[in-house]
């Protein structure tokens, strides 16, 4: 599998939060060639079933991304935006975007310019009622086009750095699916007891809504969320990151620690890098819904170090990724019947 | 040669090599113009007048020069410290890709995560101090092996031509006026044309300068890019200029005064061939009206410029009709002198 | 539709003590259709068997709670200190006319204070002389709502303290009343709790599994001098909401009503409100997660002992609905 590819084609798929319909329909093509069944859930949700007589376990990455939304059009064709998800204002004067329309237009994110702003002024950041977007079109043109509550998306390219990283939009959290398309990939070659549901989840980024009631369909006896995880940047405190160049496994009350040693033991054991993060109490992923599904779900989070997360150019190591795929691969041909003894003691 | 070839040069202040070879090599093409190099490195194409002596000198200028950045240091951790090559405002990069150097290593501009920052760190504005350019090294001597001290970067944008004739682009400020010397220079005038094809323009000016020393005109004309807020709800009073209203004619800004004149008379072309223009509502920016003005002796000078939205920016936008605005009414003007 | 939305305004109801309401609505709807249920937590479920047996069952809620005042202490000078029940604005509350569930009445008061003020610089005057005889009229835990005050605005208007969210029950009253023959199972859910944070539809959707969930609920407003957003305007139709902070609306869902509200000829507006919630997003999630949208009456004011709404939007509303479950 060519998984820059990948990664570049669900860049290109339109995803918000609550609207992943195209994402959706993407992964699941993906997936299907390496499972028995695919589907998508009233909530947009990839489920990725590989059947077997074994535990069941549901693995989970978001599929949606952050985006905007027209709130409001001014009558010169200025459209005012909202956010969906956590969007950084910092991020967005000179970005160009999609306006998802009644035709999908291109834009660019006007903000008031610096000789209309008192000195103080200049020295905030622009905030959402600084922004527009300019489509290039006159008032009544816009209005014709584009609805309040119509998408906008960041319209931003791959692009390969030094040491195989690459930076794109939306790596979080299409890098940590790709991963379990490799996993799922690999896993043909592998025996495999196990029960699987690869889950491309949705709404992760307003409340892991997509994955909360993925984890109530399916029922999991296990979970293993994959999210992204700040990787180091200058200036960045040392305890809130982690190296930039290999998986991460987190530590915390969240998690379930017998699981946790399991999968660090089969990292060791099939020489993948992992490091490990603390998380003291929610780990604000998947996870956190995902374990407290129905009578609870043993879970444990795996993070893909990223740099710049909620920006347009979050940049990760294609290498640690592909890593992923092959300790997930293996953690899943490895669990067998009695992953449950002791679990607690 | 088109505009989206031009806009998708890289030539920051102080390093317009790239595009200076261009034009060497295109003008070439133009039959009755000598061009060369100044000391200041701008290029010069003369085409001399059809009229009688003693003909009028006319400089026309703009400015081959864009805004970037440069590498000041690189960190041991392999990121690029920068610092502006010209007035770049560092709300308008964050985020934003960039290419480094003459080989364009691919390059981005990145921030802190907002989920690590505090209330505080997201009113704060992230100056030239916070911002790195990150092209993936992870070691000093790797980073410096691509982009050594000095290096210059530019924004990595294509052009895109959107909406109802507006275009996308970085640089358009001010190859929009390189644009438009080239196209000048395809037409016959009685008097001499000198176009001066500038460097330096967004880090002083200094281009010009030397060069309308050197060239000692009669007239200066200034074609320019220049800042427009027309859209977002501004209120129109406090509107520079407007896309879509043709090119705009400065009776003065921040470095110079339009001779008055000079400006009258290029109102009354533009109305006798009914040419779209309109007139610049506010005095601030500069250019190299300012020099060219303040040369020896002094130089009528009168600046017109293309309304330019979020000039300055990795993604400016102009209406291509204005940029052809420009050139009917310098077309005009340099026919009626 | 104005008598019923006076009759449903009139009840006090504040968070986690809505019988009253539930009383005039079960009154309302007694003999229009199949069932009506409680639950524990005090849902009050009105259903229409749908004709086809292998129809879909779809939930519209409006909830029933209203915000209020819960007593938390007495002064000696007779006076009753409170906190909050919901979104309690301070300043919209200053002077304002309260009346508890027993009908003893007060006036929420504020200290003089520097700066900002918060709950705990608030009041409630019940003319009570002592601690003594504040505590006689009312007791620890009693809950105060802006007193009913219901007055036509204009020619289409209508003020009144707790129009969010009892316009949207007088509307469900009306739909049930007027709906006739569905082919889908109907379930009319006047909730609790909504306005502490969608409790009573939590459980509500839990228990009856819908395949459709529409909350029905009043939405702000963006057509006074100074409020553009959200960019909803009264008198111009019902909104069909895209999102909000606890839902983001099934996109095929909120289409088909959308396009349902063009075939009745009704005006409808795309509401994104950057803030708030409803029923929805608690519907939205409840086990496997179903579609949901909400249909939101344009409401100034919101939050305040005058919430404005417009009753051409109500009708706009109900023709909407009308067609969707007749389709």
């Amino acid at each position: 599998m060519d998984i820059q590819k990948v990664l570049s084609e669900a860049a290109g798929k339109l995803g918000p939060s609550g609207q992943e319909m195209q994402i959706a329909e993407y992964f699941a093509e993906q997936f299907r060639p390496f499972v028995d069944e695919v589907s998508i859930d009233a909530m947009h949700n990839v489920i990725a079933h590989k059947k077997g007589s074994g535990p069941k376990v549901m693995l989970c990455a978001h599929m949606d991304e952050i985006g905007l939304m027209v709130v409001n059009i001014e009558d010169d064709g200025a459209i005012r935006l909202g956010n969906v998800g956590g969007v950084d204002p910092r991020i967005l004067p000179a970005c160009r975007v999609w306006v998802h329309g009644k035709e999908k237009l291109f834009g660019t994110i006007g903000a008031l310019p610096p000789h209309l702003l008192t000195a103080e002024e200049r020295q905030k950041n622009y905030n959402a009622k600084d922004l527009f977007v300019d489509v290039g079109l006159p008032g009544d043109k816009v209005k014709e086009l584009v609805r309040i509550g119509d998408l906008v998306t960041f319209n931003a390219p791959l692009t390969e750095l030094m040491n195989s990283q690459v930076a794109c939009k939306t790596m979080d959290d299409r890098a940590c699916v790709s991963i379990l398309l490799l996993a799922a990939e690999r896993l043909q070659k592998l025996h495999c007891d196990a029960d699987v549901y690869f889950v491309g989840s949705t709404q992760e980024e307003v409340g892991s809504r997509g994955a909360m009631t993925a984890a109530f369909a399916i029922d999991p006896d296990l979970a293993v969320a994959l999210d992204v995880d700040h990787a180091t940047i200058p200036g960045s405190r040392p305890d809130t990151t982690v190296d930039g160049d290999s998986l991460c496994a987190t530590i915390g009350p969240y998690i379930q620690p017998k699981l946790l040693q399991r999968l660090l033991d089969c990292a060791k054991e099939h020489h993948v890098k992992l490091q490990t993060a603390v998380s003291n109490r929610s780990t604000y992923t998947d996870a956190d819904e995902v374990g407290l599904s129905r009578a609870g779900v043993p879970t444990v989070l795996l993070s893909l170090p990223l740099k710049y997360m909620h920006t347009t150019v979050e940049t990760i190591d294609l290498q640690a990724l592909k890593e992923g795929g092959r300790l997930i691969a293996h953690f899943l041909s490895e669990l067998d019947a009695g992953w449950e003894d002791d679990l607690w003691i | 040669m088109d505009l989206k070839f031009l806009t998708e040069l890289n030539a920051p202040a102080g390093h317009e090599q790239a595009l200076r070879r261009v034009l060497l090599e295109e003008l070439k093409n133009y039959p009755g113009v000598t061009t060369s190099i100044d000391r200041m490195g701008n290029v010069v194409a003369v085409k001399t007048g059809k009229g009688a002596e003693p003909r009028k000198r006319v400089m026309l200028s703009a400015h081959m020069d864009e805004v970037g950045l440069i590498v000041t240091s690189v960190t041991e951790d392999g990121f690029l410290r920068v610092a502006p090559a010209g007035g770049v405002d560092p709300r308008v990069i964050i985020s934003k890709r960039v290419t480094v150097g003459d080989d364009k290593v691919p390059g981005i501009i990145g921030a802190m995560a907002i989920h690590l920052q505090s209330a505080a760190d997201r009113q704060r504005v992230l100056g030239y101090s916070d911002i790195y350019v990150d092209i993936g090294a992870k070691k000093k001597e790797e980073a410096e092996a691509k982009a050594p001290k000095g290096t210059y970067i530019c924004f990595d944008t294509d052009y895109v031509e959107f909406g109802d004739g507006y275009v996308s682009a970085k640089a358009l400020d001010d190859r929009v006026g390189i644009f438009n010397l080239l196209r000048v220079l395809e037409d016959d005038y009685d008097c001499d044309v000198i176009c001066v094809f500038a460097s330096q323009e967004e880090t002083g000016c200094r281009g010009s300068k030397g060069a309308a020393f050197a060239l000692k005109p009669d007239i200066g004309i200034v074609l320019e890019g220049t800042t427009c807020n027309d859209l977002g709800d501004v209120p129109e009073t406090l509107q520079v200029c407007n896309t879509g209203a043709g090119v705009c004619v400065s009776f003065m800004d921040g470095s110079s005064i339009a001779n008055r004149n000079l400006f009258r008379h290029t109102l009354e072309v533009a109305e006798k061939n009914g040419l779209t223009h309109h007139v610049k509502r506010s005095v601030s920016g500069g250019n190299d009206g300012g020099s060219m003005q303040r040369a020896r002796g002094g130089i009528p000078v009168v600046v017109l410029s293309v309304p330019c939205r979020y000039i300055h920016s990795p993604s400016s936008v102009v209406k291509y009709s204005d940029v052809d605005s420009q050139l009917a009414l310098t077309k005009a003007l340099l026919k009626s002198i | 539709m104005f008598d019923i939305l006076k009759k449903v305004l009139a009840p006090v109801g504040p968070s986690g003590l809505e019988e009253p309401v539930a009383a005039a609505i079960r009154a309302e709807l007694e003999g229009c259709v199949d069932t009506i249920e409680t639950d524990a937590m005090g849902n009050l479920f009105c259903i229409k068997q749908g004709k086809d047996p292998n129809g879909k069952k779809i939930m519209l809620s409006a909830h029933m709670d209203h915000i209020g005042f819960i007593v938390t202490g007495y002064e000696k000078e007779g006076f009753l200190r409170v906190t909050n029940v919901g979104g309690i604005g301070i300043d919209v509350s200053l002077t304002r006319h309260v009346v508890f569930p027993s009908g003893v009445e007060g006036v929420v008061v504020c200290e003089p204070v520097q700066g900002a003020k918060a709950m705990k610089n608030l009041f409630i005057d019940i003319g009570a002389e002592s601690k003594e005889e504040a505590e006689k009229l009312v007791k620890l835990g009693d809950v105060a709502v802006y007193a009913n005050d219901c007055f036509r605005l204009g020619e289409n208007r209508v003020a009144s303290p707790a129009m969010d969210d009892r316009c949207a029950c007088a509307l469900l009253v009306k739909l049930m009343q007027t709906i006739g023959e569905t082919k889908d199972t109907v379930i009319a859910l006047f909730s609790v709790q909504e306005e502490v944070g969608c409790r009573g539809a939590k459980v509500a959707s839990f228990a009856k599994e819908p395949d459709v969930g529409i909350a029905l609920d009043v939405t702000a407003w963006g057509d006074t001098p100074e409020v553009k957003i959200p960019a909803i305007k009264l008198g111009e139709g019902c909104a069909v909401k895209v999102m909000d902070r606890a839902s983001i609306s099934n996109p095929a869902l909120r289409d088909e009503l959308l396009a349902c509200g063009e075939a009745a000829g009704v005006k409808t507006q795309r509401e994104v409100l950057p803030f708030g919630g409803t029923d929805a997003g608690a519907m939205q999630t409840s086990r496997g997660g179903i579609p949901v949208c909400t249909i939101s009456i344009p409401c100034r004011y919101v939050h305040s002992a005058c919430e404005v709404i417009d009753m051409r939007d109500m009708d706009a509303a109900l023709k909407l609905l009308t067609a969707y479950l007749k389709k």
